[in-house]
């Protein structure tokens, strides 16, 4: 679904430093509304603290502008993103233990809007994306990811996307663990939200998923930077022959695309 | 995250009690010869009683000296604040040093049997219950203390609940601080086969203030009784406040203690499992910020075969706030099938506060079964990050972690307890508004 929407997300010159050390190196990116692009990149190679710096993470320093919606962000607390329609979809969604998976959402759907959201509304609310992510019933009560299988995590990240309407959802490899049903219940919630007034920008070293949602751009990650772009055909590419050959093409040691090639 | 803090031990600056003192006290409880006696026996042992030992554990995070009053003087009566209504209670008593206490009791409740008088005229009931149940001996590390209660009281109530009934609403226990020393002395006495809830519930003062309080509490076989300590004292306030409890064959008591007020505290909380198949548990929370000190001790003593006990105490610091716990279990030698459970947790809002847990096991009968566990740790910066993620401000997001912290210790508590306690750690939490950022 192309549309010549509003850029709802940009970020130019973009760099990510832990203590002295670069991990991003100068990125520019920019997503229209009802876009859904794909960032992919070796493990290591730097998307999840692309990711998370972009939604204001403490622990790094950044260079650059970021926007959402026209507006600078790179100023602001997460919170403060997050209110402005920013949304990150954790790698490794966190634990919080003894707050439940209710009380949490409408915490976060009453921080989103900026006033309480009524109770009936938001049980309503609340049914239809359970319903829709088929997650059972009892998750209401259970307490936040906590003890939860890595694809009910991802599942829980994908169904507070759609209650949180983002106008920025930023997924990291919300893919990977997923068995191949759960796989197409969050392609269909991705594809749900990329609307007229949202972009999506999916964080994988998997091209798998992109069978199912169907990106409009990607983005080949390596080594901190966007090395390559292009269509659709890009990620098949990359699924065909890896990422060595692109590594050598601009110039990088395939090792060092990836700083280090564990993490999964 | 053990202390390691070792200061010189002090001498405890101990306020004077003279012969004279003594029978002032006396005179204005308005008690009989026997409690005077009982009074003036007290005072001896306070003239001799040694120091608390700070080497050991029980006294090693607590400088007695900031605990005692200033003064042992019979404090002038306030003028008469209007009797407690009795709503939603068995009994409301409002208690405040040197005043007759204020007592009204439902009439439900006193169809019951429930006696609810000032300590100073139940000379009767109180020989009654030594008679059934005589006294354990000396309280071990506090005997100081024990002895400037049993001394020095400036205001008592004896709380009595007949065997086989049931009190289904709590006796409900104001003690004010006001003044510069109050030293309550309370005894509950819960009769074979009977149930009650007794809210002990410790409020106001100032910086002037303090508190040396007494409680003992009696289980009789098959008794099922809910103690709950509540303090919440002004800015300001010292105090030690002591609870011991005994539990009869088959007795089942539940003390829940909260701490979130004054300067400085020690709660020490004993429970004596003394006849087969009792049980206890103590659920505790403590919320402490700005420079607050609490020090807490627990102690479990199984006397008896196949008692079980419980513990499960959470700690929040914030600021310059400190909790200190200590919890000894002890299982004597005919205590066989015992089963005795401590857990501690504690909360770190900040990187100046500290906490201190110290567990003490002393198991002289193998067959049985026991566990403990403790740990301090400060809140995770990647929780705060995810729930800010999603648009809770830090505040917002701390407060939802300090309450899932709490979570699962309040789902312990029954329905009407746990809401007030909810709406206590409530106040406390929205004081931290403004503190993160
Ligand atoms: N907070 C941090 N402190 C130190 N190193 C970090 C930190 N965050 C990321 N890194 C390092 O940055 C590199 C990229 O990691 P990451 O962003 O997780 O990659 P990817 O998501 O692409 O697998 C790794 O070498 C990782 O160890
Ligand atoms: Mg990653």
């Amino acid at each position: 679904m192309n549309s010549n929407g509003d850029a709802v997300f940009s970020c130019r010159d973009l760099r990510v430093f832990v203590g002295d050390k670069a991990i991003v190196k100068g990125v520019d990116l920019e997503v229209r509304a009802g876009e859904k692009h794909a960032l992919m990149g070796p493990n290591g190679s730097g998307k999840s603290t692309l990711a998370n710096a972009l939604m204001g993470h403490p622990s790094y320093r950044v260079e650059g502008e970021i926007r959402l919606g026209g507006e600078r962000i790179d100023h602001l607390p997460p919170h403060e993103r997050a209110r402005r329609g920013m949304f990150l979809g954790f790698q490794y969604p966190v634990a919080v233990p003894g707050v439940s998976v209710a009380n949490f959402l409408r915490a976060a759907v009453s921080a989103r809007r900026g006033a309480d959201v009524p109770v009936r509304e938001f049980r309503q609310q609340m049914q239809a994306a359970f319903a829709e992510l088929q997650v059972p019933k009892d998750f209401v009560s259970r307490y936040l990811n906590d003890g939860f299988s890595g694809g009910e995590k991802k599942r829980l990240e994908i169904l507070q996307m759609l209650m949180l309407a983002p106008t920025f959802a930023l997924l990291d490899e919300t893919d990977s663990g997923l068995d191949i049903d759960a796989l197409k219940v969050v392609a269909e919630g991705v594809n749900k939200a990329a609307g007229p007034a949202t972009g999506v920008l999916m964080v994988t070293h998997y091209q798998r998923i992109l069978n199912y949602m169907k990106p409009d751009r990607v983005h080949v990650f390596m080594g901190g930077r966007i090395v390559r772009a292009g269509g659709p055909e890009l990620a098949h590419e990359l699924e065909a022959r890896g990422y060595d050959w692109i590594a050598r093409e601009v110039g990088l040691e395939p090792a060092a695309a990836a700083a280090e090639g564990s993490r999964t | 995250m053990a202390s390691t803090e070792h200061r010189e031990v002090p001498a405890a600056r101990r306020p004077a009690l003279t012969g004279d003192g003594v029978a002032a006290l006396s005179a204005q409880v308005g008690e009989g010869p026997a409690l005077f006696a009982r009074r003036r026996a007290a005072a001896a042992r306070y003239a001799t009683a040694a120091d608390p030992d700070r080497v050991s554990h029980l006294w090693r995070f607590t400088d007695p000296a900031h605990l005692l009053p200033e003064t042992l003087a019979a404090p002038r009566a306030a003028a008469a604040p209007p009797s407690p209504h009795a709503e939603h209670a068995a009994a409301r008593v409002l208690m405040l040093a040197g005043m007759r206490p204020l007592i009204t009791a439902g009439l439900k409740a006193l169809a019951a049997g429930l006696v609810v008088k000032p300590l100073a005229e139940a000379e009767e009931e109180l020989e009654a219950l030594e008679a059934r149940e005589p006294a354990e001996g000396a309280d071990p590390g506090s005997g100081l203390f024990q002895a400037l209660n049993g001394a020095a009281w400036n205001t008592g109530l004896y709380v009595g609940v007949p065997p086989g009934a049931i009190l289904d609403e709590p006796v409900h226990v104001l003690i004010d601080a006001a003044g510069g020393g109050t030293l309550p002395r309370l005894v509950v006495d819960v009769g074979r086969g009977a149930q009650a809830v007794v809210v002990e519930e410790h409020t106001g003062g100032d910086a002037g203030s303090r508190v040396v309080s007494s409680s003992e509490l009696h289980a009789a076989d098959g008794a099922r009784l809910r103690h709950v300590l509540v303090q919440t004292w002004g800015e300001g306030v010292c105090g030690h406040l002591t609870a011991r409890a005994r539990a009869g064959r088959d007795a089942d008591v539940l003390t829940v203690f909260a701490s979130f007020g004054g300067e400085r505290s020690k709660v020490e909380l004993t429970c004596d499992l003394a006849g087969e198949g009792a049980r206890s548990e103590m659920i505790g929370v403590v919320m402490g910020a700005g420079r607050q000190r609490f020090d807490h001790h627990t102690r479990h003593r199984h006397l008896a075969g196949r008692t079980w006990s419980n513990i499960d105490f959470k700690a929040v610091a914030d600021a310059a706030a400190r909790s200190s716990y200590t919890g000894l279990i002890r299982i004597e030698q005919d205590a066989r099938g015992s089963e005795a459970y401590q857990e501690n947790r504690n909360l770190l809002l900040s990187d100046r506060s500290r906490a201190d847990s110290i567990p003490e096991l002393e198991i002289l009968n193998q067959d049985v079964s026991c566990s403990h566990g403790a740990t301090v740790a400060p809140v995770d910066p990647e929780q705060v990050f995810y729930l800010q993620s999603r648009g809770l401000d830090p505040d917002e997001a701390l407060r939802l972690v300090v309450r899932g912290f709490l979570e699962k210790t309040f789902g312990r508590l029954p329905g009407d307890l746990r809401e007030r306690l909810e709406d206590l750690v409530g106040a406390r939490l929205a004081a931290l508004q403004g503190r993160a950022s």
